[in-house]
């Protein structure tokens, strides 16, 4: 949790935001983030992000459930409790794939969101700094990372040359706190410096 | 800058696929030949040498009729994806009235020469004391089998054809938009009527009348929506194997990836639909457990038929599930050639134990006539579907959805 | 980036001059306002509706099941019908948006906020039903997997009443997962728009801190493609092993092998059907129309006549295997107890078939898909026919059984198993009420995805496309070298 200065465009056109990600990633700066009101399509690799692996979780996830559902229902009908149900044998596989196709499924599914969550910090009562409130709506906000060698007025420029409708920077938290919308609250340990 | 591009969209024939044809053809007539030579001694052998025929042409007709059938849906669906490749489903359905001319050859040869070793429904003097077999013979009769036999054959050559026709015009100039909504609303009335005929035959009547009622006794509502998924799944993978093949000649410039993927997921999808079609099937008549149903799987689960009928849920269901899951499979050419050619061949075995696990109920019949048999299948569509290639540009220039398909990304 | 181009064949999905902005002024503003008198008018109805089926239920719990009119052999009778109803329009939601984006229908965006928003609340309604025909429902943990007290004696694992259970609460927790996480980024969208408190703190709580970064939408992405490709099998499944409750027994008229396929149609169908009847409404009282265009509503009549038609061929299959069987009881149920239109129940078979059958065909002819009064009129009537369609295989299947002693008299229920029913439709219609008041009824981020693709005004501008030869599109690498052409141009 530190606070830190971060110089921000914005801008309202995605044809142009993508040759902009360019420039200011050849130009040598370091983008935090791109904040965007929906996917836009081929932006993650734009920005060097690396493909995300939910999926893979998502199957391993599934795995369990079936193995859950398969060895769950084994163990119970064959071993601790067999009942002769209908004639059938014990181990009556056909009966048992309606469950364990739904386990696998609920599995695979409440595990992604719960993953999800986790590794993006989303939950209720998360707040986090917004660098601009149109972000969720029709601007896409890019965020630089300064350092103290960077001239931030130079980089502003440099942004709406590249086209940004509107730069600012901000000296703000980077990371998530819990918090209230309806209260301009900040973590506590930044609470005492404002004190200070 | 549009002018200097030319592209190669003329397929011609290459002689070594003609080669091919030839020899898959001559392996399979050499077959026949012995096999007409050696196995139609007996009245019951004569009934497995012309299964084996019925059930090889049967499943050929069908997996090219399938390809008209994703024609006609996509149509329906306003598809645009598939414009760049679709002169490949459209050649494969060329070959549903030459496959359908030997099935009816096939089908009435076995109805009028009263081969009860198949029908159980011929034997005239099974159906005056069967009550159940004379309760049926409203259905299962020789001119009603002939009739509708004819007709099913007949309408999707027909219908088929008159789809492809009006493919033809895309070949011919640029549509501006009242041109293009004509074309398309057009296309959209064949299509429906395609598939109307197809929900009647393949969807409901034709599998009961030619394969289910070999066990004349018995039935399933199941049966023929899980033939059509049978049928469907290898006819995608047919369509698959042949956009790669000419991708592989360095045609299709417009096909990609992207339409591989698209390709592939219809293949993984149709799979897991067949096996879901084959577990709610099977597992119905395991639990209810009646005699006079279960006894379709008793040779098939427990008997002679066993080892195919596992071997048919690997290959169909458990590895297109395990292989087509990661995206990338579906990206690349030669893992999905792999799979078409495996999903193909499942889905033949899958004809083979439908059909050949009534009619020789104790012992597994598949050897070399099958597969000789199956190689004059192969040499005559690989033949037939080159020259239908070769006949028409491979790209519908003019299609108003071709742009769509060729900036498509999955 | 790629190059922004559809056909101009293709009618544009979204209607007028629009910008980005201009999406969440118009999908957010009914929430930002007052709600209007209909709304008010229709959530009071609702409620009364829901107090009413409270009280019925009041009465199925204190003096037991006896409340209804089930007897000897009709032991399922409105109960398990409204239960299977409801399920089965708890799927379009689903379908529109997992099988729709596998499919990539471009119209999806249009409707399946709403339609996921009705399944949810759909599926609901449905659990409603088997939990209080328990009749001592205080024991309803009893269908949880546990080893109980009176021994390590299990839940009967082969009984599809118990799948049941697992498949309705897997396809619960599953859509409204699915649903919310798609809802995050629009709340995000209203909260940062909000001007009072309240809206501030409950938005705020409700997108959990959403912030539009580029590496949660490309996990969001992920997630909403995997959960689809999950809900895909999983929707399928569920009407699947509702169909199953029955077509295990050996009842003439249930153990038929098409019926899970054919459920799973008819669901499908069925739930068109309810997203069409809500979205007609959703339309005109939010003034949705450049978002819910004709040519959606056109598309959703489609399905129905396609589902539609699949259901008549598995009528009609069944209808003959009834004969063709040879089985006396199979074509005593079919013939007798069903297409006989004489026999006691024969008006709620032909019902259906009117309802299902026959009249969805009028939607091959284009003028009448694209009537909006046409379209709500057949909305209801398809409703009205797959509720027939259970109750003719629950009722006429047990009315007349293999034992004639045991046939029973004329069912027909009493007013408090209306008023269960009526209980659902005030528990469905409240949530919804809610709902659309509550939520954007437009999923608004992925409105704005396609906007430039298939957006009216947008569109407009890709019309000298259409004059650009095919082999160019082949070779700009996907496009950029055609757009700046034809701007150097």
């Amino acid at each position: 949790m530190a606070k830190k200065r971060f110089v921000v465009g914005c801008f309202d056109d995605e044809e142009v935001l993508f040759p902009a990600v360019k420039k200011v990633r050849t130009a040598g700066y370091k983008i935090k983030d791109v904040y965007t009101p929906f996917a836009v399509h081929g932006l993650d690799h734009a920005l060097g992000m690396r493909e995300t692996s939910l999926h893979t979780a998502g199957f391993i996830y599934g795995i369990t459930g079936t193995i859950t559902a398969l060895g769950g229902i084994s163990w119970i009908l064959t071993y601790d409790w067999p009942l002769n149900i209908g004639g059938k044998p014990h181990f009556s596989l056909p009966a048992w794939i309606p469950i364990i196709f739904e386990l696998t499924v609920l599995f695979a599914a409440v595990g992604m969101v719960l993953t999800f969550c986790y590794i993006s910090q989303l939950a209720p009562f998360v707040k986090r700094h917004h660098f601009h409130p149109r972000a969720t709506d029709d601007l896409f906000v890019m965020v630089i990372e300064t350092t103290e060698k960077t001239n931030v007025e130079d980089l502003k420029a440099f942004l709406s040359n590249a086209g940004a409708v509107e730069t600012d920077s901000h000296f703000v938290e980077e990371g998530w706190w819990i918090g209230r919308y309806d209260r301009e609250e900040m973590p506590f340990e930044n609470k005492q410096i404002v004190a200070a | 800058m549009s002018s200097s591009i030319t592209i190669k969209e003329q397929f011609e024939i290459p002689g070594k696929l003609k080669t091919w044809a030839f020899a898959l053809m001559g392996v399979g007539l050499l077959a026949l030949i012995a096999g007409f030579a050696t196995k139609t001694g007996t009245e019951e052998e004569r009934a497995v040498f012309i299964g084996t025929i019925m059930y090889n042409t049967i499943f050929w007709t069908l997996i090219t009729n399938a390809s008209m059938f994703f024609i006609a849906v996509t149509t329906l669906a306003m598809g645009g994806w598939q414009q760049s490749f679709r002169r490949i489903p459209e050649a494969i359905s060329t070959m549903v009235p030459i496959f359908g001319a030997i099935t009816l050859v096939v089908l009435l040869y076995i109805a009028f020469t009263g081969n009860h070793h198949i029908y159980h429904w011929l034997d005239t003097k099974s159906v005056e004391t069967d009550e159940v077999l004379r309760g049926k013979s409203g259905f299962l009769n020789v001119k009603f089998f002939t009739i509708w036999t004819i007709l099913a054959i007949g309408l999707w050559s027909l219908l088929g054809w008159r789809m492809r026709q009006l493919s033809n015009e895309a070949d011919e100039e640029r549509m501006d938009t009242e041109k293009g909504n004509s074309f398309i609303w057009r296309n959209t009335v064949r299509a429906a009527l395609f598939i109307v005929w197809f929900a009647l035959t393949v969807g409901s009547t034709v599998p009961w009348l030619w394969m289910m009622s070999i066990d004349a006794h018995w039935y399933s509502t199941m049966y023929s929506w899980y033939t059509f998924a049978s049928s469907f799944v290898s006819g995608m993978s047919l369509i698959a194997l042949w956009v790669i093949y000419l991708k592989n000649k360095g045609y299709l410039e417009y096909t990609n990836q992207e339409h591989l993927h698209d390709l592939g997921k219809f293949m993984f999808a149709f799979s897991i639909f067949w096996a879901y079609l084959w577990f709610s099937q099977y597992m119905l008549i395991w639990y209810s457990n009646q005699p006079e149903e279960t006894i379709y799987f008793k040779n098939r689960v427990q008997g002679p038929y066993k080892g195919l009928f596992f071997l048919n849920l690997i290959i169909n269901f458990i590895s297109p599930l395990l292989i087509f899951m990661k995206r990338s499979s579906k990206r690349n050419y030669t893992l999905v050639t792999f799979m078409a050619i495996l999903i193909i061949f499942g889905h033949w075995i899958d004809f083979y134990q439908m059909v050949m696990g009534s009619i020789s109920k104790e012992t597994v019949t598949l050897g070399w006539l099958d597969f000789g048999i199956l190689s004059f299948f192969i040499g005559l569509m690989i033949f037939f579907v080159s020259k239908a290639l070769a006949s028409k540009p491979l790209v519908p220039k003019y299609h108003p959805f071709l742009k769509e398909s060729i900036i498509h990304h999955t | 980036m790629h190059l922004k181009y559809e056909s101009q064949l293709r009618e544009p999905l979204v209607y007028g001059e629009k910008t980005y902005h201009n999406v969440t002024e118009d999908i957010v503003r009914p929430i930002e306002a007052k709600p209007s008198k209909l709304w008010y008018i229709g959530f009071y109805i609702a409620v009364s509706l829901l107090l009413f089926g409270v009280y019925s239920v009041y009465r199925d719990v204190t003096y037991g099941i006896g409340q209804w009119n089930l007897n000897k052999t009709i032991g399922w009778g409105w109960d398990i019908t409204n239960f299977v109803w409801w399920v089965g329009i708890g799927h379009a939601g689903t379908l529109i948006s997992a099988i729709l984006l596998l499919f990539r229908q471009g119209w999806r965006t249009g409707v399946n906020r709403a339609a996921e928003a009705m399944t949810i609340f759909a599926v609901m309604c449905a659990g409603q039903f088997p939990v209080w025909h328990m009749g001592r429902v205080w024991m309803a943990f009893f269908v949880f997997p546990y080893a109980n007290t009176r021994g390590p004696l299990w839940l009967n694992f082969n009984s599809p009443l118990l799948w049941d259970v697992f498949a309705i609460s897997t396809y619960f927790t599953v859509s409204l997962l699915f649903w919310y996480s798609g809802l995050l980024p629009d709340l995000a969208t209203v909260r940062d728009r909000a001007k009072t408190k309240l809206r501030k703190y409950f938005y705020g709580v409700a997108s959990f801190g959403w912030s539009g970064s580029t590496k949660h939408w490309q996990r969001h992405e992920s997630l909403s493609l995997v959960l689809a490709g999950l809900s895909t099998p999983l929707v399928l499944s569920v009407h699947t092993i509702v169909s199953f409750d029955f077509a295990t027994s050996v009842v003439p008229g249930w153990h038929t092998t098409i019926f899970p396929p054919y459920f799973v149609a008819g669901a499908v169908f069925s739930g068109f059907a309810m997203v069409q009847s809500l979205m007609l409404i959703v339309r005109k009282v939010f003034g949705m129309q450049d978002y819910i265009t004709i040519g959606h509503i056109e598309a959703m009549n489609k399905v129905i006549v396609t589902t539609g038609s699949i259901v008549g061929v598995a009528y009609l299959t069944e209808l003959f295997m009834g004969w063709y069987s040879q089985n006396k009881y199979e074509g005593y149920t079919f013939w007798y107890s069903r297409a006989n239109l004489f026999s006691p129940y024969g008006w709620s078979y032909w019902g259906m078939m009117a309802c299902n059958v026959l009249s969805p065909q009028i939607f091959w002819f284009k003028k009448l898909r694209r009537n909006l009064y046409v379209t709500f009129f057949m909305s209801v009537i398809v409703n009205i026919g797959m509720w027939f369609e259970r109750f003719v295989i629950i009722v006429t299947s047990l009315y007349r059984d293999y034992l004639p002693s045991s046939w029973s008299v004329y069912y027909s229920p009493t007013i408090w198993e209306i008023g269960f029913y009526l209980g659902t439709f005030g528990l469905f219609f409240t949530c919804f009420f809610l709902f659309s008041k509550y939520f954007p009824v437009i999923a608004i981020a992925e409105i704005k995805y396609v906007l430039k693709t298939t957006g009216e005004n947008y569109k407009e501008k890709m019309v000298h496309l259409e004059a650009v030869d095919a082999s160019v599109f082949g070779h700009s690498g996907h496009g950029h070298t055609i757009v700046d052409n034809e701007s150097s141009n």
